[in-house]
């Protein structure tokens, strides 16, 4: 609460340095004959960041540090009361000490010495936040006197400005590379605390999954065996169901729409295949486990098929459905950015609308047609809620749709549901496979665009 | 030639321009929507000669070069009226597919547009899709022979396999030549086809025309008078939809009977 006041404190701040600095700018421009280098804006802008940024810098790192120096704080004083407290002992005190000071509520009734260094955390924090809103507040003010002393007619404000704006930008950018990044990290560290219980090679080449292991010495259960092929097998059986039924659908839509349908028939059909996109994949999921399932299934009994009730096929075919939009979408956008006067070369070289289709448009739009199609192939890979409800929990190694099968996503998803234990291989086994996955989905994306890279064909 | 007798039956207000013509227009109305874009044209096209089509922007001329294969098909509401006989027969009202009628007539855009394909395919589309060649060596002659008639053999020969596209823009556009003359067309229409290339490039395919001219029937747009009186034998000068006057190339150049052709060529309008 005190640090919203003193955010908007140092707002305020900055919007006084840009009205300041833009009226010292409009002054200087009255009275001296040489012409100011930047618009006048720019002067407000270049007062207001060195104004607001600086300061805000300071405050947003004194927040980022003051807990660690008061727990150390904290953490100095108790130990001097208490000699013999284990590491974890005195990490739960601390905690208490900053539950007290903030009122929350404690593990045990405080003594003496919790008090006391409630007592002193709070005062320290006091004065932390004193001397952080001076601190800040002040070097405010120095450097938006500072800037805008420094305001002449040759100073460049435009470009300053710009630069700490392309700043700006490029740590947003980078902001999303660090975070991927961390999460690729995060999961080689945990898988490799993985292969330290099981070995890489009975992950990778072992038929059996059944990851149940005993918790404890008096539980019953299983050995536990990590063998991820069915789980890729499944994987890649439903994602092959779900692209037999999009690509041809999806491609045709696509050259329908594209090619033949009327302006008025397109404008209303790619919107309405579009909210198939947006449909959240959980009511597609129970529409493939409540209605698509049971159909296959007595369909099956009427044909004298044993068709399981959760079968790779339903989760399959729905998971196709859903993923039609995605390739017919992009591959409608790809056909239709071919200039039109390569349909007007083939129409006048006598093709027909067909030949001009499957010799001129489809080859000049492949790049981007094997592009959708790749994106929709990683889309159907780590799709999960469909799986998760019509696919089956049942780790079977088959090629036969009929069956329930299990696949990568649906085993991390049932990995992590429920208690932990951070150090069982059982946990530490969706790392693994998470990895496992993010490395055949990134690869296949480099394919596609090596792929795309060969076979585009220029059209300019 | 009971349609060829058909035809003086229309009112001919133009000189009938050739003995022998191998299109004849009459009475051509084009609309776009509600507008006009032709009023009534009547023009014979000779057979193995060049005629132009000049004429200020929007007067119409590459819509009347478009409705000789037909290519206003393409476009929505267009609307075609009036008759066009080639060697006699109405290519509208006959029956004629407009997939056989391009294969006779071919065409050349304004702006090179060669496939993404590679050179020889690109010159091996028109054969390969009408079966006019029934194996590969027939299919290799007939490539090098359009090569070669469009003048490219020699720059190409070496990289047939090389996209089309990566020629310069004078090379794409005999390209494109050569993929049209590769399936013995009777008559190539060529809309501005030079206006996107330089000097030498165009200088090339003005030579090209000329000798293309004794095996085919050329229907040229340009915006180049110079360009109409070197190429042509005929010129036909478009204004507002309408053909103002047609003739002899020289005879129109130098001594034209209407004055808005006068103005024309003369620069002060258009």
């Amino acid at each position: 609460m005190e640090q919203l006041a003193l955010f908007f404190a140092l707002l305020f701040l900055t919007v006084l340095g840009f009205i300041l600095g833009k009226g010292r700018a409009v002054a200087l421009s009255g009275q001296s004959d040489q012409p100011l280098h930047s618009r006048l804006p720019y002067y407000g802008l270049y007062t207001a960041i060195w104004c607001g940024l600086p300061s805000l810098l300071i405050m947003a790192g004194w927040m980022i540090f003051e807990p660690q120096i008061a727990e150390i704080l904290v953490k100095s004083q108790l130990k001097e009361a208490n000699q013999s407290l284990s590491a974890d002992q005195l990490s739960l005190y601390i905690n208490d000490v900053i539950n007290l000071a903030s009122g929350g509520i404690l593990s045990r009734e405080p003594d003496e010495s919790i008090l006391e260094a409630a007592e002193s955390y709070h005062l320290f924090k006091q004065i932390s936040y004193f001397a952080m809103a001076v601190v800040a507040i002040s070097v405010s003010l120095v450097t938006l006197f500072g800037s805008l002393r420094k305001i002449s007619p040759t100073l460049r404000a435009r470009n300053k400005v710009e630069k700490v704006i392309s700043v700006i930008m490029m740590i947003s950018s980078l902001i999303a590379i660090l975070t991927t990044l961390g999460i690729v990290l995060s999961l080689i560290f945990e898988t490799l605390r993985f292969f330290e219980k099981v070995p890489f090679f009975d992950f990778i080449f072992g038929t059996h999954w059944s990851p149940q292991t005993a918790l404890r010495s008096d539980q019953v259960g299983g050995s536990g065996s990590f063998g991820a092929i069915p789980l890729f097998a499944g994987t890649m059986l439903i994602t092959f169901i779900c692209m037999v039924i999009a690509i041809p659908v999806g491609l045709m839509s696509a050259i329908y729409m594209s090619e033949y349908a009327g302006k008025n028939f397109r404008a209303f059909a790619k919107p309405v295949l579009e909210i198939l996109a947006g449909i959240p994949t959980v009511v597609y999921g129970f529409f493939a486990a409540l209605t698509v399932a049971p159909f296959f299934r007595n369909t099956g009994t009427m044909l004298g098929l044993d068709v399981s009730s959760e079968s790779a096929l339903a989760a399959g075919a729905v998971m196709g459905i859903m993923i039609i939009p995605f390739i017919s979408s992009l591959s409608d956008d790809v056909m239709n950015s071919v200039p039109q006067s390569l349909r007007d070369a083939s129409y006048a070289m006598g093709a027909t609308k067909s030949e001009t289709i499957t010799k001129v448009i489809i080859p000049a739009a492949l790049p981007g047609i094997v592009g959708a199609i790749l994106l929709a192939m990683s889309r159907a890979i780590g799709e999960t809620m469909i799986v998760v409800m019509a696919a089956g929990l049942a780790a079977n190694l088959t090629a036969n749709p009929l069956e329930a099968v299990t696949t990568v996503t649906v085993q991390i998803v049932t990995l992590l549901v429920g208690d932990q234990e951070f150090d069982s291989a059982k946990t530490l086994a969706a790392f693994a496979l998470g990895l496992l996955l993010f490395v055949v989905t990134l690869s296949m994306n480099v394919v596609a665009l090596k792929v795309v890279r060969k076979y585009r064909e220029k059209y300019d | 030639m009971s349609s060829a007798m058909d035809m003086q039956n229309f009112n001919i207000i133009n000189d009938p321009i050739t003995s022998e013509p191998k299109i004849i227009a009459r009475d051509v109305n084009v609309f776009y929507g509600a507008s006009q874009a032709l009023k009534s044209i009547n023009l014979d096209i000779g057979a193995n000669e060049v005629t132009s089509l000049i004429g200020p922007s929007g007067c119409g001329k590459s819509t009347f070069l478009r409705c000789l294969n037909r290519m206003n098909d393409v476009i929505e509401n267009c609307m075609v009226e009036g008759r066009i006989n080639l060697d006699g027969i109405d290519i509208y009202n006959s029956g004629l597919d407009p997939v056989l009628l391009r294969a006779r007539v071919g065409m050349v855009f304004q702006k090179p547009n060669p496939f993404p394909k590679s050179i020889y395919d690109n010159v091996a589309y028109g054969p390969k899709l009408h079966g006019t060649v029934s194996n590969k060596d027939e299919l290799d002659e007939r490539v090098e022979k359009s090569l070669r008639r469009a003048g490219l053999w020699d720059e190409v020969k070496d990289r047939l396999d090389k996209p089309g596209t990566g020629l310069s823009g004078g090379q794409q556009q005999r390209l494109c030549i050569a993929r049209a003359i590769a399936i013995n067309p009777e008559v190539i229409l060529m809309d501005e086809p030079c206006s996107a290339l330089d000097p030498i490039a165009t200088a090339k395919i003005e030579e090209l025309i000329d000798e293309l001219r004794k095996r085919f029937t050329i229907v040229i747009v340009t915006h180049s008078m110079q360009q109409a009186a070197r190429v042509s034998q005929k010129t036909a000068f478009f204004h507002m939809g309408e053909v103002v006057e047609v003739g002899e190339t020289d005879k129109l150049f130098t001594s034209p009977q209407d004055d808005r052709t006068q103005g024309y060529i003369t620069g002060r309008f258009g």
